[in-house]
């Protein structure tokens, strides 16, 4: 039977079956005699699936509204959000990124022992004797690493947006915290493999904490668990890497997405700009006689009680909103596509390194940390450990988590935020310099020397 | 009145969910610190004076040290770097200790040279019991400031840092 559209909007479905309950939306269902569509009209699947698929406007806010996973989006965006460039994905390449690390994370526990006796057999077992193991560990190594980048470019393109600015302060600090159990969950995963790499990477940074004054070795004793690197630490950062950090991180990042949500999209918004004007000089509503004080000051009803803060008045003469369902999903799903792929390569083409088993006695050089590390490391060699391992590092984090505080001009345009930019672009270009020297430029007895006679990193 | 019921009440609640949270923390730091420290605290005897012979360094697998002969004085000291615990090997062509992870150089006495280290090499508190020398691992003695030069000697050969 053709369909013909219809001033409903349901796409001129006919009627065939009354509806479930008062949760069902009234909706026509096509009286297709295909198995198909008998299943979809039957009671099973529609206590699952509240409505049937339909291509129009109605439907696909529907479609938005009644499925848990599509909830997390809008029903509609701008369509300025679509743009690559908005964001560059970044933070959804992030999400797939932990995804990807989830489900490979699993997959080696299936064939990890947190065992000094065993870790490092595991290892080798799952490089000989296990079907597709290396490939798998590799891919969760790779997705690591990208993970921590995307994360620091995520934050590097937030500041140079503005987006840390009003109303978006606190998504800004939960973002830093997240950026925090990133580099917790690298950390604590780089010990697990139990070979000369790890052991020496999380020796070198644990033994950072003893500048902690006070507190220091008590920290350091509650993560190592004794006097040295040993099983009680394996069986800590096991827990950590497995349970407590990935729950903490998930809690966090539901948080940070919800707050995205809550908070709106970013606009471009200048000190004295025409949106701030406009949201500001709405009028004030008509209060009743008898309301109560407190509903009404400072706040404009629209729709119910909201913000005005919050509210972004642009321009509506015409509708520059799109359907998120499939404009913004389809551009997600091959972004998601394309991390995959991207791992997925990396994995095949560069192993995983596992050097010797875990030698107490002998420690390889040079004993580099981690990449993301490096730059502290390099930072490590010229300066005092408590002004190079604890001052500085603690110091750029509360500066970070405290930056949408102390950065009160409201623009977001470059030009009137000098001062901001020159600063934050000088510090990040000393921690970039920093990191590719100790990367890259550092060799036994950490001497200078150059890349290109022999690499000493192992990713 | 000072306070209603109401607001005792709340902080009433206020105070319990402190002193939960307070009981809570500690009772899991109880839990997690380490208890034992299960290499620490041997006396190992390290047999006769005469077998360290001047200027070099002896490694006790046992105890994780280094017996060093200054020539006039025998120190034990701890392998871990007091600048981020790598194990620090000796040098037998240079005669310091060398570390390899930050560069690190101590002279035979474990005494700062050069490097990133705060200090010199820890030491382990060493005793005779007639000619046999004990070392007490449960006790470590913080090692000398940097600018101890007691028992430093110019380096006698090349360094085993290999250069780029």
């Amino acid at each position: 039977m053709p369909e013909t559209p219809d001033s409903t909007g349901d796409g001129g479905a006919v009627a065939t079956k009354p509806p479930r309950d008062g949760l069902e939306p009234k909706m026509a269902y096509a009286p297709s005699a295909g198995i198909a569509s008998r299943i979809a009209r039957s009671n099973a699947w529609r206590s699952m699936f509240r409505h049937p698929n339909l291509d129009t406007p109605r439907g696909r806010a529907l479609q938005s509204f009644s499925n848990f996973f599509l909830h997390l989006y809008p029903v509609k965006i701008p369509k300025r959000v679509l743009r690559m460039r908005y964001s560059f994905r970044l933070g959804f390449i992030i999400s797939v990124l932990f995804g990807i690390l989830l489900v490979t994370g699993v997959y080696l526990m299936f064939f990890y022992t947190p065992s000094v006796n065993s870790a490092y057999g595991d290892m080798q077992h799952l490089r000989t004797g296990v079907g597709f193991g290396q490939l798998v560990r590799n891919v969760h190594r790779w997705s690591a690493h990208l993970m921590v980048l995307a994360v620091f470019l995520h934050l590097v393109r937030t500041f140079y947006a503005g987006a840390y600015k009003k109303p978006r302060e606190f998504n800004w600090v939960i973002g830093v915290m997240l950026l925090l159990l990133t580099l917790g969950l690298s950390f604590t995963g780089y010990l697990l493999p139990w070979d000369q790499l790890s052991y020496w990477a999380v020796t070198v940074g644990t033994n950072l904490c003893q500048y902690v004054p006070v507190f220091g070795k008590t920290v350091q004793n509650l993560l190592i668990g004794g006097p040295q690197i040993g099983q009680s630490t394996l069986l800590r950062f096991y827990a950590l890497h497995v349970a407590v950090l990935p729950l903490s991180l998930v809690l966090m990042l539901f948080i940070h997405i919800w707050r995205v949500r809550k908070d709106g999209f970013a606009v471009e918004r200048t000190s004295t700009g025409a949106f701030e004007e406009e949201a500001t000089a709405l009028p004030a509503p008509a209060v009743p006689a008898n309301a109560p004080a407190h509903l009404y000051g400072g706040r404009t009803r629209v729709l119910g009680v909201v913000d005005r803060e919050s509210i972004t008045a642009e321009d509506r003469s015409v509708d520059d909103t799109v359907f998120t369902w499939p404009h913004m999903l389809v551009r997600h799903v091959v972004v998601a596509l394309g991390t995959c792929a991207t791992v997925l390569a990396l994995g095949v083409a560069f192993a995983a390194p596992l050097r010797g088993l875990a030698n107490p006695n002998l420690t390889p050089e040079p004993a580099k940390a981690p990449w993301y590390f490096a730059g502290l490391q390099e930072l490590l060699s010229h300066f005092d450990p408590l002004i190079a391992g604890i001052l500085i590092p603690t110091g750029a984090v509360i500066v970070l988590l405290l930056l949408p505080y102390i950065d009160r001009n409201p623009s977001t345009v470059a030009r009137e935020r000098k001062v901001a930019i020159v600063i934050f672009s000088s510090l990040l270009a000393i921690a970039v310099v920093l990191t590719v020297i100790g990367t890259f430029f550092r060799g036994p007895g950490w001497s200078f020397i150059a890349p290109w006679t022999h690499s000493y990193i192992e990713m | 009145m000072g306070s209603t019921r109401r607001e005792f009440l709340r902080n009433s609640w206020k105070a319990g969910g402190a002193l939960l949270g307070l009981a809570a923390g500690w009772t899991t730091y109880e839990s997690l610190r380490p208890l034992a420290l299960p290499a620490a605290g041997a006396n190992i005897r390290l047999g006769s004076v005469s077998t360290y012979a001047p200027e070099t360094a002896t490694y006790v697998t046992a105890g994780r040290l280094f017996v060093a002969n200054t020539g006039t004085r025998l120190f034990a000291l701890s392998q871990k770097c007091p600048h981020l615990g790598c194990r620090i090997p000796f040098c037998e062509s240079s005669g310091h200790f060398e570390c390899p992870c930050h560069g690190s150089k101590y002279d035979i006495g474990g005494e700062w040279i050069t490097g990133p280290s705060p200090r010199g090499m820890d030491r382990f508190p060493l005793s005779l019991d007639g000619d046999t020398v004990v070392v007490d691992t449960s006790k470590t003695l913080t090692g000398p400031e940097r600018g101890a030069k007691q028992y430093f000697k110019p380096a006698k050969g090349p360094s085993c840092a290999p250069k780029a």
